[in-house]
């Protein structure tokens, strides 16, 4: 089971991502429809709708049952983007007209939950995860917050600089260990 | 594509068929008309009731409506397994349009029908149920096609008839009754027992094949027709003609009881056939044996109209359905149920209250539909299986998003709602079309707010509902079936203003899309698809628009073909923040058309903006993005597209792409701008890289060509170098307001070339080629070359543009027009910079910095155009009131005529270098050839030497006493290094003429080198017409830089001027055989009378390692000129005398001040000095001037030919010289004589040269004082005699204040004192002479000294 977190800044600029495999198996629960796929088309164009649409990580699920390398590289890195991306659309309505920073289960896509939370500086922070565990990630996203401020205390760090920082990648990934 | 429509299960499909060969056009009119009948009145259709055909037909008088839906596209064969789960999916009717003048034309037009439809509908389809033919009269006005009954199927409308609604109507709803017929065939056929069989067979059942049926008697004889026959008039010709049977008749009408009572419980009739259960015992359990006939019953009421029916129907069937494991047909009756209750509340919408819960009940049925849907397992692992399942699962969710977006769009469940359910239009997905212009999204936002709240829905809800059909099963679909779901997917999430989501699913419509085109054309099969119903028909691959029915991909444009699919590309890449478009894309047309970028527009702001603006998006996304829309440009293939959207990635992008990336987009764009000329494209792309101009100058010309302007009354005054060598060229006015400022305009030369330096920017990391860069210029025409150039990655890099002005005037330089190789040239300006302009453009960085750190703006609109819009809207507002703005001034030259050109062909020295010594003089010769076609008719010569700078630096201190001050001036005026005697100099030089000029150096010690200038310029040229010639003329300057080496060798020192010596002369005047020096030392020293006389003395010292012979002259009036000289050798000094007359002065002489000259302006005299010390100071300085004027010092080389001139200049001069040098005012000459009358003639005894007196003692003698005036006035004069020691001495008479009387100029008073010496010894006797001047002061103006030795006699 894998979470994919993302930092965007207010002009949805990722100012860092992480990709974290916890040990926990995925429950799938997936519908009938989505076995058997065809593969019918083996042009670019159809491998793209493929892997938009969801059917390889499916499919992967369904050779390699229970496996935790679900996210391979290239394609499906891209897709767990454009997801992440397009829940802001969500996100932004939903923050809005809630005053939480906690926005639980905001969206759902193909398989993926998202999760997020909105800083005070319009930061979001994003995650794709597939399983529930409200408490759980509020309290990574508390953490994450932490060492993000603590990060912005840097008066040469803007709200559009990336996070090259090793301290915080590791004090995340801990976190994650933790709360994920 | 016609939009998807929340109650299509209530809609009868009619397809339209064009036949025979209709025009486009006519199609259109006439499918628009019939298609304007969206519903027809139960009451309007004609009821067939005497047979059990009239199962559905309407009651008399009852009030509901049949609702139609047109359609141009059958259903694909693979949804053939549908046709009785959802029998609304299929055209139950076909009408068939043309339009025809001839009667006997109407032959073929059925014939031509009756083969299309049979090519559409495979044999043995259950669906069309009905067909007609409707011709339309072409409007010819004459001919009557009279048809009678001769084409059953075929309905003539002619053109003089004037109301064709209204016939139309009637012929739809003839057509619907047939179809109302049919329905109770169909039924019948599944009532019996083998139908039933059939339709629990599988969970997509089909009808059974007509040979399966039982045969009746009367249809076995219709059986044998084999040839098309001619059916009764409202039978279906298909059905009959193809299968030769009917279905429907030959069952036991085992219902017509319970459909007659219409909405009694149906009886449950056992009458399952049991071989079916034995079959498939696993699929369809004994008790829900009639759910799914129930089902099929509720459907064809509901296509009926008949809702009180159907929805008895359907409560039956959901209550058999219930328990059993038939998902897929449950969930079918769901949805149907569901569908009733809009109808219901459409029919009645006039007294229905709005309830706000009304749709929660509908939308759980949906809900539980969709479940069942996602739950169903098929058993046959058939592909097909699946992707119906997928299709009757997309579709019911997508019903679900569908009344939850009516609701919300149409503000509340009310009629609005209800008709968008019904009949959904062309504007259906935009709900707030006149506000999603993207310049109010903030509105466009709130709006979609108040919508929510009006209508109790947010959009998330509508969202979560969407999501729920995308997953990987959307793989299960076949293509058109998926494009329909994803398009309406994305145009919900459009409409709900979730612009990301709606880009990802455009995404996938693309992908569908493009790999329709790609398979497609790999198969290498002619244009048309294989499978017709898809309707990417028509698709030509050479790059030009499909002319029809290619993929509507938004249903906005469905024909536009390639423009559509890369308008849906730009639009995904926008969403994403990267404007594809940020290179146009232009026509060549006109190589010499350039577009013109205005340096200071908005252009500008853009690019200022462009440098400073904080980043939008994704950058990985955003690459990735581009990368596709590459792909499809280059799949469709439209080559100008890849190369504009490849360059416009690259401009916008390139701060976030690797090198590779760049690279290969540079790359696929060059590619693809080669590939386009080549075949011909007329289109290509506008230059891309943003400004790529950062600065321009116009290279000054050399020095030797540079023109200077000169006021042409410099002609006319002397021109003297005197002030220009002192102050410099420097204005005497700290502030003049005529002389033109720094910036001022340079000068060209006419037919001369000139340079102009460019630099270019090139951002990225590879090099940038330019095919050509040139100079844009207005005013003077030029002549000019462009020039090719790579300019190197990530840098800035200068290039030199050349070009000759072909006439005299004033040229302006714009800028440069530059052309990317295969795009079109583009012109770049680059105005002068002014101080608004810089103040503006500083402010708006101040503003964009300001901007980056702070963030106002989230999300989609902190995409760089949106930021921009905003800004300029406000600037907008805030500018109208500040009127105009200001002109753009460009970068402005003058060009003057054409100038002469000289050149120094040769000169005297060897390797430009001088030797001298210090003080000597020699001459440097210039040749000189014009070189040019002009005549030069004025030469001027200025020089420059390394003194002069100090000189002049000092002069400027201006810290320097007067004395000093002349001194420095003196020596820079009358001892320049360089001098050049006009008037012997050549006046013009004609062309290819040679002159020689000669110059005269002087050596000047701590000179190092020097600088001839020679100007030069044609002044009286020919007048061409009768203008007035303009004030200034043009010169050229030659310049010539000497190497100058001066050796200082001879020292003067201790300057001394003294009282001639008695003694002296008297030893001048002894001849004797003395030696040749001796002898000329006496030649020098005799003098006439030595009182008149002084003598000046001077030391001189050789430093150098050869001997120099030094020589003093003497030039005074009145005397002879006398010289000194002596040989110096190395090392040693020799002093130097030589007498000198003594000098008088007039009054009005000496008391001048020191003149200055230069032509400086003295404010005030910063002397300290009281006026005694400065009369001093004033009488030294003309005496000394005086004395140089006389005495001239002169070396000569030992052995050598060199001379020169020794100066004085450093001597300074005391007070005890002057005295010496001066003439005394008035002489006192004074001589003892003896008393006595009676010895005249003897006299008092002295010593040899007459300076001492030898009286004896106590003798009288008479002391004879003879006073001369010898100033040149009138003077009062007094005498005082003072005798010392007095005591030893007996005078008579007073010897104080003796008064003289006065005394004319040259006139004499002698006066004798009588005396005696008492006692031996030394007396000094003294006199005084005192004038009185006007105001009664007495002055000294003389004395006098006799010494006498008194001896004892």
């Amino acid at each position: 089971m894998s979470h994919h977190l993302f930092l965007l800044s207010p002009s949805d600029t990722p100012l860092y991502q992480l990709t974290h495999y916890s040990s926990k198996p995925a429950q799938t629960t997936t519908s009938p429809l989505a076995s058997n796929l065809p593969s019918w088309s083996t042009s670019a164009f159809a491998g793209t709708l493929t892997a938009l649409s969801g059917a390889t990580s499916a499919s992967q699920a369904h050779h390699a049952q229970g496996g935790n390398i679900r996210i391979g590289g290239g394609q499906d890195r891209h897709v767990i983007q454009m997801i992440a991306n397009a829940s802001l659309d969500v996100i932004e309505e939903v923050m809005r007209k809630e005053n939480a920073m906690y926005l639980k289960s905001v969206d759902k896509f193909n398989e993926w939950t998202v999760s997020a939370f909105v800083t005070p500086g319009n930061m979001k922070f994003v995650l794709l995860h597939e399983t529930r565990n409200d408490d759980g990630i509020k309290a990574f996203f508390n953490d994450v917050w932490e060492l993000y401020v603590k990060t912005m205390l840097n008066p040469f760090h803007t709200a559009h600089t990336p996070i090259r920082s090793t301290v915080f990648d590791t004090r995340v990934r801990a976190s994650a260990k933790k709360y994920l | 594509m016609e939009p998807l429509a929340f109650a299509s299960l209530a809609h009868v499909r009619v397809l339209l068929l064009p036949v025979g060969n209709i025009r486009k056009p006519d199609f259109e009119r006439w499918a628009g008309e019939i298609a304007g009948f969206e519903s027809i009145r139960l009451g309007d259709i004609p009821s067939h009731s005497k047979d059990d055909r009239a199962r559905f037909m309407p009651n008399p008088l009852s009030s509901g409506f049949l609702h139609l839906s047109f359609t141009t596209h059958p259903a694909p064969t693979s949804h053939v397994p549908l046709s009785l789960i959802r029998p609304s999916d299929f055209p139950l009717g076909v009408i068939g349009i043309a339009s025809c003048s001839q009667t006997d034309a109407l032959s073929s037009v059925l014939a031509d029908f009756n083969e299309v439809v049979s090519n559409l509908f495979p044999e043995g389809a259950t669906y069309p149920l009905a067909k007609n033919c409707f011709v339309f009269e072409e409007s010819d006005g004459n001919t009557n096609i009279d048809v009678g009954n001769h084409f059953p199927g075929l309905v003539v409308i002619p053109a003089l008839l004037g109301n064709k609604q209204l016939h139309i109507g009637t012929l739809l709803a003839d057509l619907c009754s047939n179809i109302l017929g049919e329905f109770a065939t169909v039924m019948q056929a599944l009532e019996s027992p083998l139908g039933n069989e059939y339709l629990n067979a599988s969970i997509f059942p089909t009808l059974p094949p007509p040979s399966d049926l039982p045969r009746s008697l009367d249809h076995e004889i219709r059986s044998h027709d084999s040839l098309p026959p001619l059916p009764s008039q409202h039978s279906q010709p298909e059905l009959a003609t193809t299968s030769g049977a009917l279905r429907s008749k030959t069952p036991l009408p085992l219902k017509r009881n319970s459909t007659i009572a219409s909405g009694l419980m149906p009886p449950r009739h056992a009458s399952l056939p049991p071989p079916s259960a034995k079959k498939k015992p696993a699929v369809i359990g004994a008790a829900s044996s009639h759910g799914r006939l129930f089902k099929v019953t509720g459907d064809l009421f509901l296509l009926a109209g008949r809702l009180e029916d159907s929805e008895i129907w359907y409560s039956e069937a959901l209550a058999l359905l219930k328990g059993t494991q038939d998902t897929a047909w449950h969930a079918a009756a769901l949805e149907g149920s569901a569908v009733i209750q809009i109808v219901q509340a459409w029919a009645s919408t006039a007294n229905e209250p709005s309830d706000v819960e009304l749709w929660s009940d509908i939308l759980d049925k949906l809900k539980q539909a969709s479940a069942l849907y996602h739950r169903t397992t098929p058993q046959t692992e058939s592909e097909s299986t699946f992707s119906l399942l997928t299709y009757l699962y997309t579709h019911s969710v997508l019903r679900q998003a569908l009344l939850l977006f009516s609701v919300w769009s149409t503000k509340g469940w009310g009629p609005h709602a209800f008709s968008m359910m019904m009949h959904p239009d062309g504007s259906f997905y935009s709900p707030l079309a006149n506000s999603s212009a993207p310049s109010r999204r903030r509105s466009f936002h709130s709006d979609l707010e108040r919508l929510t709240t009006i209508s109790g829905i947010s959009r998330a809800q509508i969202a979560s509902i969407l999501t729920q059909i995308h997953g990987p099963w959307l793989l299960h679909l076949d293509e058109r079936e998926r494009i329909v779901v994803l398009q309406a997917l994305a145009s919900i999430y459009g409409a709900l203003g979730y612009c990301r989501k709606e880009a990802y699913i455009l995404r996938e419509v693309l992908g569908c899309v493009m790999d329709l085109i790609v398979c497609g054309r790999e198969d290498e099969t002619p244009i048309r698809t294989p499978n017709p119903g898809l309707g990417i028909r028509g698709i030509t691959f050479d790059g030009e628009p499909a002319s029809q029915g290619v993929i509507g991909v938004r249903e906005v444009e469905p024909v536009e073909g390639n423009d559509s699919i890369l308008r849906v590309v730009k639009q995904i890449c926008k969403i994403h923040g990267v404007d594809l478009e940020a290179v146009k894309l232009t026509y060549v047309s006109d190589r010499q058309d350039f577009t013109t970028m205005e340096g200071n527009g908005f252009e500008e702001a853009g690019n200022v903006a462009e440098t400073t603006e904080a980043p939008f998006g994704w950058p990985e996304l955003q690459i990735g993005i581009v990368r596709e829309a590459l792909a499809v440009a280059e799949a469709l293939p439209d080559y100008p597209s890849v190369a504009q959207f490849s360059l416009s990635s690259l401009k916008t992008l390139h701060e976030v792409m690797s090198q590779a990336e760049q690279y290969q987009m540079y790359q696929a764009a060059t590619r693809a701008l080669a590939i386009a000329k080549r075949r011909g494209d007329s289109r290509t792309v506008e230059y891309w890289s943003g400004k790529p101009i950062v600065s321009l100058e116009i290279l000054p010309l050399p020095l030797p060509r540079l023109p200077m302007e000169k006021p042409l009354s410099l002609l006319v005054q002397e021109f003297t170098s005197r002030g220009h060598v002192i102050a410099g060229y420097t204005d005497p006015f700290l502030y003049n307001p005529r002389r033109q400022s720094g910036r001022a305009q340079s000068t060209l030369v006419q037919g001369e070339p000139f340079e102009v330096v460019i630099t270019l920017r090139n951002p990225f990391v590879f090099d940038l080629e330019l095919q050509s860069i040139r100079l844009s210029t207005s005013g003077v025409p030029i002549e000019s070359e462009s020039i090719t150039l790579t300019v190197p990655a990530n840098s800035y890099h200068p290039v030199k543009l050349s070009g000759k002005a072909l006439h005299a005037g004033t040229l302006v330089i714009r800028g440069c027009v530059v052309q990317a190789p295969g795009g079109a040239p583009c012109e770049f300006t680059l105005p002068l910079a002014t101080d608004d302009e810089e103040d503006k453009r500083g402010g708006q960085q101040n503003a964009n910095e300001c901007d980056m750190e702070r963030v106002k703006r989230s999300g989609l609109d902190a995409r760089g155009w949106e930021k921009r819009r905003s800004r300029l809207s406000g600037v907008d507002l805030g500018s109208t009131g500040q009127g105009a703005k200001p002109t753009i001034r460009h970068l402005e030259c003058k060009v003057i005529e054409e100038q002469p050109l000289l050149r120094i062909r040769r000169t005297s020295l060897t390797h430009g270098a001088v030797m001298l010594y210090n003080g000597e003089t020699s001459t440097i010769r210039l040749v000189l050839e014009n070189v040019s076609s002009l005549p030069v008719d004025f030469l001027a010569l200025s020089f420059d030497d390394s003194t002069i700078g100090p000189a002049r630096q000092t002069l400027a201190d201006d810290n320097l006493p007067v004395f000093e001050t002349y001194e420095t001036e003196y020596d820079l005026i009358y001892r320049p290094v360089f001098s050049w005697d006009k008037n012997q100099s050549p006046h013009s030089i004609h062309p290819g003429e040679k002159t020689t000029l000669t110059l005269n150096c002087f050596g000047k010690v701590g000179c190092t080198n020097g600088t001839i200038n020679v100007s030069y310029a044609y002044v009286h040229r020919p007048q061409a017409n009768l203008q007035k010639p303009p004030d200034v003329f043009h010169t050229r300057q030659l310049s010539f830089s000497a190497l100058v080496t001066v050796y200082h060798m001879l020292e003067c020192d201790s300057m001394d001027i003294l009282p001639y010596p008695q003694d002296a002369a008297l030893v001048a005047h002894h001849g004797g055989d003395d030696t040749p020096e001796l002898q000329a030392m006496k030649s020098v020293m005799k003098i006439p009378d030595a009182v008149d006389w002084c003598l000046f003395s001077i030391t001189v010292r050789n430093t150098y390692g050869i001997p120099f012979q030094v020589t003093f002259r003497r030039h005074q009036a009145g005397v002879d000129d006398a010289s000194t000289t002596a040989l110096v050798p190395p090392g040693s000094s020799t002093r130097l005398l030589i007498p000198i007359k003594k000098i008088s002065l007039s009054m009005e002489q000496t008391t001048k001040p020191v003149p200055t000259l230069s032509d400086k302006q003295f404010v005030v005299t910063k002397s300290s000095l009281t006026s005694a010390e400065e009369h001093a100071q004033r009488e030294l300085f003309w005496y000394r001037e005086e004395l140089f004027r006389t005495v001239h010092g002169e070396w000569k080389e030992g052995g050598g030919a060199r001379q020169g001139s020794l100066s004085l200049r450093q001597q300074r001069m005391s007070m005890r010289m002057l005295e010496a040098l001066r003439l005394e005012t008035t002489r006192v000459q004074m001589s003892l004589v003896p008393c006595d009358e009676g010895d005249a003639g003897k006299s008092i005894a002295s010593n040899q040269a007459g300076t001492r007196f030898l009286p004896s003692s106590d003798e009288f003698v008479c002391l004879r004082i003879k006073v001369t005036n010898l100033s040149p006035s009138a003077l009062v004069l007094s005498l005082n005699v003072n005798l010392d020691p007095s005591s030893h001495i007996i005078s008579q008479g007073v010897l104080s204040n003796i008064p003289l009387g006065r005394l004319g100029s040259g006139d004499f008073h002698e006066s004798e004192v009588p005396l005696v010496f008492i006692s031996c010894g030394r007396f000094d006797l003294r006199v005084e002479v005192e004038s009185l001047n006007s105001s009664g002061d007495l002055t000294q103006v003389g004395r006098g000294l006799l010494r006498a030795t008194v001896m004892a006699s």
